[in-house]
């Protein structure tokens, strides 16, 4: 397993995966965390031509996608309380008096 | 995959539709990591032996996981394993370490040495200890908050038994020179070098071969661990040597009596292990976020001053807003969780003694708020207290008569206030 050098495909798969369940997190400093997380991640390997470091990488991202899918399920068990930034509208959509 | 949404059955105690305040106080507790707490869920259900245990594979599980996680917290502070001793919290450790070398070196040495910033049980193990003949030199800080040497080398005695300086202040974020320190204390024979770095562990980069650092408190619940463990660092060559404080069946090397709690540590141990992989990434978001408070509180509010050093750990942000009560600031605040000081002390109106120490004015210590920073701080949260913090500062101040004195440009020190 570890000789082999992850596909283009696979890898975007992962990314994907983790991404989405990143995502599943009721909390939003969890939720927000992981995401950001994985995209810098996977940013950070973007470039990467060397298959040794490509498995590496690969490897350690599935070992820890389970922990983190683990995690998202006991977080939507015991959190989920909102944070106050959550119920705020987006500025864009605030209403506005039309006279102000 | 884990695109749907779980259908779970609603706790009894579960409130929907309430909110919670965003939380800025990583100096009191930080929140369990979720990779921590599914490495420690297997040892709250199945794997439930007794580490101590030696005649079954339950015993047997649970030490091997102890003893990986003491690994994991070794590789943390560049310490051998079985330095390691597995405590309630950092607060134990501390009163571990101080007392137990006072006390087993009373005969011939009856002298120790701290700072006035230490966090409040290591002042408070000092009373007890002054209580029982020792004497102890407070040393004083400079206005940045960090200790001079000379002041202590000067205050170095040939009865010195142990110097106790806190590597990270919980209120300020001051660091002090601890490398300096351990360097000149490895100079006089016989002095142990304590630090309490329950604020530093896992966000700054802690050696204690580097430093010269002989005992060590570590605690679980700032590193994004759980609360009830800590550890003490307690150096076993050149060995160190201390009373016990908690007596029994002689587990942690007859240091710490007492059946290891196996989840808290896994759960120490794994957040260690990801404290080591992420401390670069984690002092980089926080530098940005605070740079980002500082920068934002400036722009658009006058009269703040920051206290401490400028230079000190970046996700402790402690700052002064003149001529409004920080306790009326926190209660305007009430979407916001913040402290004025540290969570021990919350429950006075005193000001911080850290702050005086510092020799900030009486009201400037009154008016002060921490802001703690961590790993799952978002830029929006920052934002969104930036624009509170501003709106209630300013409304606050044009309630005060005092704001109204200084916008006249009076100066209100100057003023000899009636006696009623």
């Amino acid at each position: 397993m570890a000789a082999v050098t992850p596909t283009k495909e696979a890898l975007l798969q992962l990314y994907s995966n983790s991404l989405r369940t990143a995502r599943a997190y009721s909390s939003y400093n969890f939720r927000e965390y992981f995401v950001r997380r994985t995209k810098s991640q996977f940013r950070e390997i973007q470039d990467e031509k060397d298959p040794a470091k490509l498995s590496a990488f690969y490897n350690e991202r599935v070992k820890e996608l389970a922990v983190i899918k683990r995690g998202a399920i006991v977080n939507q068990l015991y959190g989920g309380w909102k944070l106050v930034l959550e119920n705020e509208p987006p500025k864009d959509q605030a209403l506005e008096r039309s006279d102000s | 995959m884990l695109g749907f949404k779980l259908e779970v059955p609603r706790r009894e105690d579960s409130v929907q539709g309430k909110t919670h305040p965003i939380y800025l106080d990583m100096q009191a507790t930080t929140p369990v990591d979720p990779r921590v707490l599914d490495a420690m869920l297997p040892y709250l259900t199945d794997q439930y032996g007794n580490p101590h245990s030696r005649t079954h594979a339950y015993g047997w599980e649970a030490e091997q996981a102890i003893e990986d996680s003491r690994k994991h917290l070794a590789d943390l502070i560049g310490a051998d394993p079985k330095d390691i001793i597995f405590t309630s919290g950092a607060t134990e450790s501390n009163n571990m370490a101080l007392k137990g070398v006072a006390r087993f070196h009373k005969e011939k040495k009856r002298h120790i040495i701290t700072t006035q910033t230490e966090h409040k049980c290591v002042l408070d193990s000092c009373r007890t200890l002054q209580e029982e003949g020792f004497d102890v030199t407070y040393l004083p800080v400079q206005q940045n908050g960090i200790i001079r040497l000379e002041d202590l080398e000067a205050a170095i005695r040939p009865d010195t038994s142990i110097v106790s300086i806190m590597t990270v202040n919980n209120e300020t974020g001051v660091i002090q020179p601890v490398k300096e320190i351990g360097a000149l204390l490895r100079k006089h024979r016989g002095i142990y070098f304590h630090t309490d770095a329950a604020q530093a562990v896992g966000k700054i980069p802690v050696d204690v071969n580097e430093a010269n650092i002989d005992l060590m408190s570590i605690s679980g619940h700032k590193i994004y661990g759980p609360k009830g463990i800590g550890a003490c660092y307690v150096r076993r060559r050149p060995r160190v040597r201390l009373e016990p404080i908690i007596n029994g069946g002689g587990q942690e090397r007859g240091l710490r009596s007492g059946t290891l709690a196996t989840h808290l540590c896994v759960g120490i141990g794994e957040a260690a292990r990801i404290a080591k992989l992420e401390m670069a990434r984690d002092r980089e978001h926080v530098k940005a976020l605070s740079d980002r408070l500082i920068n934002k509180i400036n722009a658009q509010v006058e009269h703040v001053i920051r206290n401490g050093d400028a230079s000190g750990y970046s996700g402790c942000v402690n700052l002064s807003f003149a001529y409004v009560e920080g306790e009326s600031l926190l209660m305007a605040l009430k979407d916001i969780a913040l402290s004025s000081g540290s969570a021990c002390t919350s429950a006075s109106l005193e000001p911080s003694y850290v702050l005086r120490a510092l020799g900030a004015a009486e009201d400037m210590a009154h008016s002060s708020l921490r802001f703690g920073m961590g790993r799952f701080t978002t830029e929006a949260e920052v934002d969104y207290v930036v624009n509170k913090i501003v709106a209630v500062v300013q409304r606050l101040r044009d309630m005060s008569p005092l704001w109204e004195m200084v916008q006249e440009g009076i100066d209100i020190s100057s003023i000899d206030w009636a006696q009623h």
